[in-house]
C-alpha cells in the first residue's frame, strides 16, 4: 500500500470511545465502511455488513448552540467530506458515528445465512429423516467470513440500510430456511424488512449456536445503540448467580445469541450436548451443534436449539432427536433432557439444586489481582479451585489429577497458556485419557493404545519394556506416566482460554491449542459463572460417581443433617469402593492365572483356544446398577484398571 | 477492545443506581460485578482489598516501568504493559487500562495500536515513556476516586 495515499480518520460508535480508521484518499463512505467493519471485527463485523451501517458527521458548533449532524451517503468521498467539515483536520472529538441498525438479530444476518446456502447449496441437503438439525459444518465457515468481509456479493451495494431493499431477496433466504429446518418461515411482510421481524428471531436464535467461544466478547462492543446495546449489558451487571436467566429473557432480546448466552438458560445438562466442532463462528446454520458429536471435548453450544425454541417459540417443541452416531453418553443426555421436561430449567434446578456442579477448578493466571477475583468467584460459585501463577506450575497441578476444569490465562512468563495447554493435551493422548472406548472393554488394548501412543509422541523412546507387564506397577514408568488408576483422570479437562485479546487470530490459536472454549478479558462473570455451569455440568456427568460423592457432602452441609450418619455413609461407601476396586484387582490376577493356564495348557497343545480374555472385566461389579450408562463406562474403565 | 460502558442498561437492570459514578475513567459495569461480590456493602471486604492491592501492584509495576525505561528494555515493558493491562481491564480501569496496552504496543516496537511496525528504538522508547506518565496520571485520578469511593481520605 502506498503509505501516501493512507490516512487514518475517527471513527466511534455512540458513545464509546473513538478509534482510528486507515482509509485511503480516494475511499468512498462506503469503502470507509468496511474499513470500520475490520476494526470492528468482533463487535460489528460478526453482526453486521458494511451496508448496514450509517456514519454520521457532526458539525463542530458553537458552545450552546445544537449539533447539527448529518448521515453520510455510502457515495460520498470521505476524505473530502472531512476536510469540509473540519477544515483544520479531524480531532479525536470529530470522530464519525457509526450507527448500525438497532435490534438487528445478533449475528448471523440473515444475509450470511443466504450466502452460505449459495455457495454450499449442496451440503444443505435436508435430512432425510426430516429432524431439525443440519447436517456439519461445511457451509458455516465460508459463511461466516462472507459475513464480515462482505466482498463477495454484489448486494454489498444494493443493499443500503433500509431494510426494505432487502426485500427482493428474500424468496432465497425463504428457501433456504426450508431446506435447513423443513419449516416455512413466516413470509415477510412486503416492505418490512425481515430485520426487524420477530417471527424470524427463533431461526437465526438456533444459529447462534456455534460459538460459545468467540462470542464471549459480545460484551465489548461499546455499541450505544439502545437496541443493540442491550447485549452486553444485561446479565453482566447482577451476576447473581441464580437470575442471570431471568434477566436475559427479558432485557436481552435477541443479540445474546453472540454470547454463551446461547445456550446457558437451559440449564446444565444441556451445556452437556456437544457442540458445534468448529468454535468458530459459524454462521448461520449451525445447527449443526448436533451432528458434531463425534467431538465430545468440543462441546458447548449443542443446547441452544433446544432453549432458543423454547425462548423463543415456546408453542413448538424442537424434538431432540438423537444422531444415530451419538456416543452413549449424548443419548444419555438428551434422554435427560427430553424426559425431564421441557422447561429445561426445572431440569437444571433438580439435577443440580440450580446451583454449579462441585466441579475442581485450577485457575491458572499470573496476575494476582484477576487471580483472586477469580477465586473469589469460585468461592461464590461454591466449587473447589486451585490457582497455578504460570503454565508450567498448572501441568504440574494438573498432573495432580481430579481437575475439571482449567481457567488459563493465554500470557503469562515462564510457561504460557497455550503451551501449558498443548503439555496437557499431549499428556492426556499419551495417557490415553477419554479413550472411553478402549476404557471400558478390556485393559489390555488400553495399554496397547497407551503403549502405541507413546511410541507416536516420544518416538518410541519411553516405556516400552515395562508396558509388558499386567497392569501393576507402571505408574511413573515415565514422566509422561499419569496416575490413571485413582479414577482422577475420567475425562480431557475442559480449557478454557482467558485471553485479554479480541483478535479472532488469538481466539484461532488458542483453539488449536487445545482449548475448549475462552473468555475475553475483563471476564465478564455471568458468562465465566455460564461457563462454569455448562462445562461443569458436563464434567460432572462424566465424573459422576466424584460427583455424587461430593453432591452427598454439600447436601449434608446444607441440610446440617447429622455428620456422623453422613460421614458413616461415606467411609461405607469409600469402603465398597475400596472393596470393589481389590474385587476387581483379585479379577485381574484371576484372569492373568488363567491367562497363564490357557498358555500352559496351550503349550502342552491341549489347544484350548482362545486367549482372548476381553470378557473378564465384565465381572467388574463396582458399578451400582442405578448408574446412567455413561458412568457405568467411566467406572469400569477405573476399576478394571486399578 | 471497545470499552463496554453501557451504563443506562445497567442501571435499567437492577437499579444498582446506588453504586457510584466514577466517570469515563472507570468502566461501570466491570466494576460493579466486582462490588458486587462483597458480602457486606458497607464493608465491602472483598474489593476493597482488591483495589488496594491493584493499588500496590500498580505503584510496583510502575516502578518497574520506570527501571526498564532506564535500561531500555523494550520486551520488559511491553510485558509490564501486557501485566498491567490484564489488572486494569479486570478492575474496569478503561483508561489506564488503555494506556497499557499502548505501552505494550510500544513496547512490542509497534505503534500505538500494535498494528504497525516502528522501527525506531529510540522513538518506542519516547513513546513507553509518554505513555508510562499518562498511565501513571490516569492511575493517579482512579485512585483517588476510588479512596474517595471506599471513603479513605489517607492517600
Amino acid at each position: 500500500m502506498a503509505h501516501m495515499l493512507n490516512r487514518k480518520i475517527w471513527v466511534r460508535r455512540p458513545g464509546a470511545s473513538a478509534t482510528l480508521v486507515q482509509i485511503r484518499e480516494d475511499d468512498l463512505v462506503d469503502d470507509v465502511r468496511e474499513m470500520i467493519l475490520k476494526k470492528y471485527a468482533n463487535s460489528l463485523g460478526r453482526t453486521f455488513d458494511a451496508p448496514d451501517m450509517t456514519l454520521r458527521i457532526v458539525q463542530r458548533a458553537e458552545q450552546g448552540q445544537p449539533r447539527h449532524e448529518r448521515q453520510l451517503g455510502p457515495e460520498e468521498e470521505m476524505c473530502r467530506t472531512i476536510d469540509s467539515y473540519y477544515p483544520g483536520g479531524q480531532t479525536v472529538e470529530d470522530a464519525l458515528v457509526i450507527d448500525v441498525p438497532q435490534r438487528r438479530t445478533p449475528r448471523p444476518s440473515p444475509r450470511a445465512y443466504q450466502q452460505a446456502g449459495y455457495q454450499a447449496l449442496d451440503d444443505y441437503r435436508p435430512l432425510e429423516n426430516g429432524t431439525d438439525y443440519f447436517p456439519p459444518m461445511p457451509a458455516v465457515v465460508p459463511g461466516s467470513i462472507a459475513q464480515t468481509s462482505n466482498s463477495n456479493d454484489g448486494r454489498a451495494g444494493v443493499q443500503q440500510h433500509h431494510p426494505s431493499t432487502a426485500a427482493p431477496l428474500e424468496p432465497h433466504q425463504r428457501s433456504i430456511s426450508v431446506l435447513n429446518t423443513g419449516q416455512l418461515p413466516p413470509l415477510p411482510s412486503p416492505g418490512g424488512g425481515r430485520r426487524g421481524h420477530r417471527d424470524h428471531r427463533p431461526k437465526y436464535q438456533r444459529q447462534h449456536t456455534s460459538s460459545p467461544t468467540i462470542v464471549t466478547h459480545a460484551s465489548a462492543p461499546p455499541g450505544h445503540n439502545p437496541g443493540v446495546v442491550a447485549i452486553g449489558v444485561p446479565g453482566s451487571a447482577n451476576s447473581s448467580s441464580m437470575h442471570p436467566l431471568v434477566h436475559r429473557q427479558t432485557t436481552r432480546p435477541r443479540n445474546d445469541s453472540l454470547a454463551s448466552d446461547g445456550h446457558h438458560p437451559t440449564n446444565g445438562l444441556s451445556a452437556a450436548v456437544p457442540a458445534a466442532q468448529p468454535p468458530t463462528p459459524p454462521a448461520p446454520d449451525t445447527l449443526t451443534a448436533h451432528q458434531a458429536v463425534s467431538n465430545p471435548p468440543t462441546p458447548s453450544s449443542g443446547s441452544t436449539p433446544v432453549n432458543a425454541q423454547h425462548r423463543a417459540r415456546p408453542r413448538k417443541n424442537r424434538k431432540t432427536t438423537p444422531e444415530k452416531s451419538a456416543s452413549g453418553s449424548r443419548h444419555r443426555r438428551e434422554d435427560n433432557q427430553t424426559a425431564n421436561g421441557v422447561p429445561p430449567m426445572p431440569t437444571a434446578s433438580s439435577m443440580l439444586d440450580g446451583s454449579v456442579p462441585p466441579i475442581n477448578v485450577l485457575i491458572v493466571e499470573d496476575n494476582i489481582i484477576n487471580l483472586r477475583i477469580l477465586e473469589g468467584l469460585m468461592k461464590r460459585l461454591k466449587v473447589r479451585w486451585q490457582t497455578a501463577m504460570n503454565g508450567q506450575i498448572a501441568v504440574d497441578k494438573w498432573r495432580g489429577g481430579g481437575y475439571h476444569l482449567v481457567l488459563m490465562d493465554i500470557q503469562m512468563p515462564v510457561m504460557n497458556g497455550l503451551q501449558a495447554t498443548k503439555e496437557i493435551r499431549r499428556l492426556e493422548r499419551v495417557n490415553g485419557i477419554g479413550v472411553f472406548s478402549a476404557d471400558s472393554a478390556t485393559p489390555s488394548p488400553v495399554e496397547e493404545r497407551k503403549r502405541n501412543s507413546e511410541a507416536d509422541t516420544n518416538g518410541g523412546s519411553t516405556s516400552e519394556p515395562t508396558v509388558n507387564g499386567d497392569a501393576k506397577g507402571k505408574d511413573k514408568v515415565s514422566d509422561d506416566k499419569l496416575a490413571i488408576n485413582d479414577g482422577l483422570f475420567k475425562s480431557p479437562v475442559i480449557i478454557v482460554a482467558l485471553t485479554a485479546s479480541s483478535l479472532q487470530s488469538d481466539r484461532h490459536e488458542a483453539l488449536a491449542a487445545g482449548c475448549n472454549d475462552f473468555l475475553t478479558k475483563p471476564v465478564n462473570f455471568v458468562w465465566l459463572e455460564r461457563k462454569v455451569k455448562e462445562w461443569g455440568c458436563m464434567q460432572a456427568l462424566i465424573d459422576f460417581d466424584g460427583w455424587r460423592r461430593w453432591k452427598d457432602y454439600a447436601a449434608k452441609a446444607e441440610a446440617g443433617k447429622s455428620e456422623e450418619q453422613k460421614m458413616k455413609e461415606e467411609e461405607q461407601e469409600r469402603k465398597e469402593k475400596v472393596k470393589m476396586e481389590k474385587l476387581a484387582k483379585l479379577q485381574e490376577k484371576q484372569r492373568a492365572k488363567q491367562q497363564k493356564e490357557e498358555e500352559e495348557k496351550r503349550k502342552k497343545g491341549m489347544s484350548l483356544g482362545s486367549s482372548d480374555v476381553g470378557t473378564a472385566a465384565t465381572g467388574n461389579g463396582t458399578v451400582q446398577g442405578a448408574e446412567p450408562p455413561v458412568v457405568a463406562i467411566g467406572h469400569v474403565g477405573a476399576a478394571s484398571e486399578g | 477492545m471497545p470499552g463496554p460502558t453501557q451504563t443506562q442498561d445497567v442501571r435499567s437492570e437492577d437499579g444498582s443506581a446506588g453504586f457510584p459514578e466514577f466517570g469515563d475513567s472507570i468502566d461501570q459495569t466491570t466494576f460493579e460485578q466486582i462490588l458486587e461480590m462483597d458480602d457486606d456493602e458497607e464493608e465491602r471486604e472483598f474489593s476493597k482489598s482488591i483495589v488496594y492491592d491493584f493499588f500496590t501492584q500498580a505503584e510496583s509495576t510502575f516502578q518497574k516501568m520506570d527501571a526498564n525505561l532506564e535500561k531500555k528494555d523494550l520486551a520488559q515493558l511491553s510485558s509490564l504493559g501486557h501485566f498491567l493491562k490484564g489488572s486494569s481491564a479486570t478492575l474496569g480501569l478503561t483508561k489506564v487500562k488503555d494506556s497499557c496496552e499502548k505501552l505494550q504496543h510500544f513496547g512490542a516496537r509497534k505503534d500505538e495500536t500494535g498494528t504497525k511496525e516502528e522501527p525506531d528504538d529510540e522513538k518506542s522508547l519516547r513513546n513507553c515513556k509518554v505513555t508510562i506518565e499518562q498511565a501513571k496520571t490516569e492511575f493517579k485520578e482512579v485512585e483517588q476516586a476510588l479512596r474517595r469511593f471506599y471513603r479513605d481520605d489517607s492517600s
